[in-house]
């Protein structure tokens, strides 16, 4: 039988040789490659499954891009319990350990930079979602212009009815955008002043959240460790003021650093 | 402390995908695979960028500074 070829996996770059024995419940291959005060960890999977051909066709397939990407990110915040990690994207992948080791000498410089920057930092995300009927309703009970409009619209003729109630619903729009983006501000300026870098990411849309609400703010943090208890504080505080509003404030963490370990030279690639 | 946390196993696993399948470092080199294509096959979704701009077309553009800093 003609053996299948094997590729290497490239999970994340370290400094600090990495403690591989607690990642074997996981991936029983994991080992690193080494070259100047860098390590990569690594594993081999089979071409068929990860080459080309074999990962686009199993990208398709939910339940395996699903356990895969979650092994993945399951071996990376492993290796960050002991030290700093910058986190390399889903299928990156070499022909080789010595490709792989090539790499580590082109890149090391700016990996050690990378890692001096991320030092003792976290990343959090920060994701609000909004149900827009239960914003609507607050503002009916409170409002009081949009209450004048409704008075107006009971003693109304169906003709003006129709105009007042369109008014209304103009209102209504524009005070649940002002409040969303009131709301969203707050949350990342506020966040933001407790961080050494924020950023912002795309909305996801319903079909991949699968959540009732919309997405109305995706954001990432990169927080010292020293700053965390403060961040989840104020994030805990922000998410108890606007839950009854219909506002949905979700605080995860801490992530590996994937939003902020961008080499300068592929920029245009990192997102 | 940490109430705020969502530990709900769905959540995660956007989080997860959010992140794992989109962000992290990207190199070229002696790579056997650009995932760059592959990201766009994420979930089947390729619709997921056009509905994306939608949403923001929709809601305007109230970050200007971070939004760039962003992408």
């Amino acid at each position: 039988m003609v053996e299948e070829k094997q590729l290497t996996y490239l999970y994340c770059v370290t400094d600090r040789e990495p403690k591989l024995e607690q990642t074997e419940a996981l991936h029983n291959d994991l080992y690193y490659v080494h070259r100047e005060g860098l390590y990569a960890v690594a594993g081999r999977v089979e071409e068929l499954e990860f080459g080309e051909e074999g990962l686009r066709k199993n990208m398709t397939d939910f339940h395996w891009a699903k356990s895969k990407a979650s092994a993945h990110e399951m071996i990376i915040e492993r290796v960050m319990t002991d030290t700093d990690v910058i986190p390399f994207r889903f299928g990156t992948l070499f022909s080789t350990d010595d490709s792989l080791e090539g790499m580590l000498g082109q890149y090391g410089d700016e990996f050690k930079a990378i890692l001096r920057r991320l030092a003792n930092k976290q990343e959090w995300g920060l994701k609000i979602y909004c149900d827009p009927e239960k914003l609507k309703a607050g503002f009916l009970g409170g409002e009081e212009r949009i209450l004048k409009i409704e008075d107006e619209i009971k003693t109304s003729s169906v003709g003006k009815a129709y105009f007042l109630k369109k008014r209304k619903d103009a209102l209504l729009e524009r005070a649940l955008n002002e409040t969303i983006d009131a709301c969203s501000r707050e949350s990342f300026e506020l966040l933001k002043a407790l961080s050494f870098e924020a950023r912002i990411n795309r909305l996801l849309p319903k079909e991949v959240t699968e959540r009732e609400e919309d997405m109305v703010l995706n954001a990432a943090f990169l927080v010292g460790k020293a700053e965390a208890n403060d961040f989840l504080a104020t994030a805990d505080t922000l998410k108890m003021h606007y839950e009854n509003d219909g506002l949905v404030i979700d605080c995860t963490g801490p992530w590996p650093p994937y939003n902020f370990c961008g080499l300068s030279t592929t920029e245009g690639q990192n997102g | 402390m940490g109430s705020v946390m969502t530990k709900s196993a769905d959540v995660t696993l956007l989080e997860v995908l959010d992140r794992v399948l989109d962000k992290g470092v990207v190199i070229s080199g002696d790579m056997v695979i650009s995932v760059a294509d592959v990201d766009l096959i994420y979930l089947g979704l390729k619709v997921l960028l056009s509905s994306v701009e939608t949403m923001e077309q929709l809601r305007g553009s109230p970050f200007a500074g971070p939004m760039q800093e962003a992408r």
